[in-house]
């Protein structure tokens, strides 16, 4: 056989996307096994952030508890926390006041414009624009950590939310100043879409990869905007909902192949969806009241039963699943994450594309490792 | 007081069984699958069925296929360790045809925790179920790969049962620093 003709002998090489790594968002290993470039296997390793959050829960107070919700989903808290608060007052039967429940819903809404902008400066990271759509994205976000700040007192840990309603009142300026930092978020969001919607070359990078149908989406247990990109038009603010969506006017943007675009177009329409309930809110929400449930003991103590109560965070369905033996601590408290349930399917998604595929599809799932390994 | 002694405690109390209104998800269970006993319970925001556990694989298959009840989304999967009673397996199940949800659970005894798997039923099942398996022991019959996920390989207890205490770690560690404060 001529020097030509005769093939390379070629064997798959493992790499190890190790824990340390500035694509995998946090500490998660890929084991690959690559054909040249093409990516024949994937085993995901998850459990280097694992702090035992559930059996920690068991151990304090339901208001303590509020605490580690922070800790877990720390990209949007004030989801992970409302849906808590929500579990334990439909296990009390409390009713929430109306002002309350505006002003929850509105920093729930922020939070998730502000875990949206997270996303696109991180994603454009894995791209490869390193530093530029990130800044665009973090200009506007801290604008909203600062508000954040100013009324809880942290930048991260918010802690706020409480059973019943709120820890304390709002600010003054707060409702003047949130008008104008969604009018500020508008502008950034438009600045965002002028750049990545109709770029060549993040259209050729992110178009046709990662796909997942709706049929597989469901089965793997997807929710959220992954379940959204899929083409399958629900959200729990409308399915199920809680605590004031019911009165609330926002539309619920689907995509049509299920690839890593779709997922992103998704996640820039619900930010705009998110501006406008926010101002829904602050023209309906009453001036003054009271900001918690009267007559709350300082222990609470809920009546034996449990509950499932699931709320649309920005990753997908976050779950809390609360059993309750009438003791003042949570007898069981099972943290049910969407980015957990994502990353089981991760290998599906991503075999048979390249390398640089692989990071792009793990960065589209926009996964908070703290709520995979809890 | 550790929390796992605070519940068993005179105060530790069971909620009392509601049986859930007529037209529930409880009634087109029975009616898909005559013969199979469980038990129904208005909860909070689902109703919640419990089963025996060796119907498990029958009632999940049906609960999927059959058109009536159409549950192709399974939500979540935990396992709660209810100490004298067992150990119990919660499955949460939504449909996306009819927009209805249904809580299933099973108990198990504490020396024989084995339940079959619902892999084939739904893909999700994979991870929960590995994640269930280390921090209670159960074993899914049938898994493809029960290794521990969250966990190390060898760690010798299951976490989340009520008998591996928590609160008597954190007062071993309290006599610890005391100690080292008296040197």
């Amino acid at each position: 056989m001529a020097i030509e003709e005769r093939e390379l002998e070629t064997i798959d090489i493992n790499v190890n996307v190790g824990p340390q790594h500035p694509a995998t968002h946090g500490v998660f290993r890929m084991i690959l096994r690559v054909d040249g470039e093409l990516v024949v296997d994937l085993e995901p390793v998850i459990g280097y952030l694992h702090r035992g959050a559930e059996k920690l829960s068991e151990n304090c107070d339901y208001r303590q508890a509020i605490a580690f919700q922070d800790r877990t989903e720390y990209l949007a808290q004030f989801n992970a926390e409302l849906c808590y608060v929500i579990a334990v007052e439909k296990l009390m039967g409390l009713e929430v006041p109306e002002r309350a429940e505006y002003i929850r819903v509105i920093l729930t809404e922020l939070n998730r414009i502000a875990s949206h902008l997270m996303f696109m400066g991180a994603f454009s990271a894995d791209l490869g624009v390193f530093g530029t759509l990130f800044m665009y994205a973090f200009r506007e976000r801290e604008r909203m950590l600062d508000l954040f700040e100013e009324i809880s007192g942290d930048r991260m840990m918010y802690s706020y939310f409480r059973v019943g309603g709120l820890a304390w009142d709002v600010p003054e300026d707060f409702v003047e100043r949130t008008r104008w930092m969604v009018k500020e978020a508008r502008k950034g969001i438009a600045d965002i879409d002028g750049l990545l919607t109709e770029n060549e070359v993040f259209l050729a990078r992110t178009r046709g990869i990662g796909i997942m149908t709706a049929e597989q989406a469901i089965d793997w247990g997807f929710s959220g905007p992954m379940l959204r990109a899929s083409g399958v038009r629900h959200d729990l603010r409308r399915a199920e909902p809680y605590s004031i969506y019911d009165r609330l006017e926002f539309d619920i943007p689907i995509g049509h192949r299920g690839d890593v675009y779709d997922r992103y177009m998704v996640r820039l329409e619900e930010m705009r969806q998110s501006a406008r309930i926010v101002e829904q809110c602050l023209d309906q929400m009453p001036k003054d009241g009271p900001i918690v449930a009267p007559d709350l003991k300082r222990v609470l103590r809920p009546p034996a039963g449990e509950v499932y109560m699931r709320a649309e965070n920005p990753r997908g369905e976050y779950g809390i699943y609360l059993v309750s033996k009438g003791a003042d601590k949570p007898y069981r408290l099972k943290i049910r994450s969407p980015s957990f349930c994502h990353l089981a399917a991760l290998r599906d998604m991503t075999i048979g594309h390249y390398l640089a595929d692989a990071v792009l599809i793990l960065g589209s799932v926009d996964i908070v490792l703290c709520e995979v390994d809890r | 007081m550790s929390a796992a002694q605070e519940h068993r405690e005179p105060g530790a109390k069971e909620a009392p069984i509601v049986p859930p209104p007529p037209g529930s998800i409880a009634d087109k269970f029975k009616k898909v699958l005559p013969d199979v006993e469980f038990v129904a319970n208005q909860g909070v925001l689902d109703v919640i069925i419990t089963v025996p556990r060796q119907d498990i694989p029958r009632v999940m298959r049906t609960a999927k296929d059959d058109p009536r009840l159409a549950f192709d989304y399974l939500r979540c999967l935990c396992g709660v360790d209810q100490m004298e009673q067992g150990l119990e397996v919660v499955y949460h199940l939504y449909s996306f045809k009819h927009a209805h949800n249904v809580t299933i659970k099973t108990l198990l005894p504490s020396d024989d925790p084995q339940v079959a798997t619902v892999t084939t039923v739904w893909n999700g099942a994979l991870w929960h179920e590995r994640e269930t398996h280390e921090m209670f022991g159960i074993v899914f019959e049938g898994h493809p790969d029960l290794r521990p996920l969250l966990l190390e390989e060898d760690l010798g207890y299951y976490p989340l049962l009520k008998s591996h205490p928590l609160a008597e770690i954190e007062e071993s560690q309290e006599e610890f620093l005391r100690e080292d404060g008296k040197q």
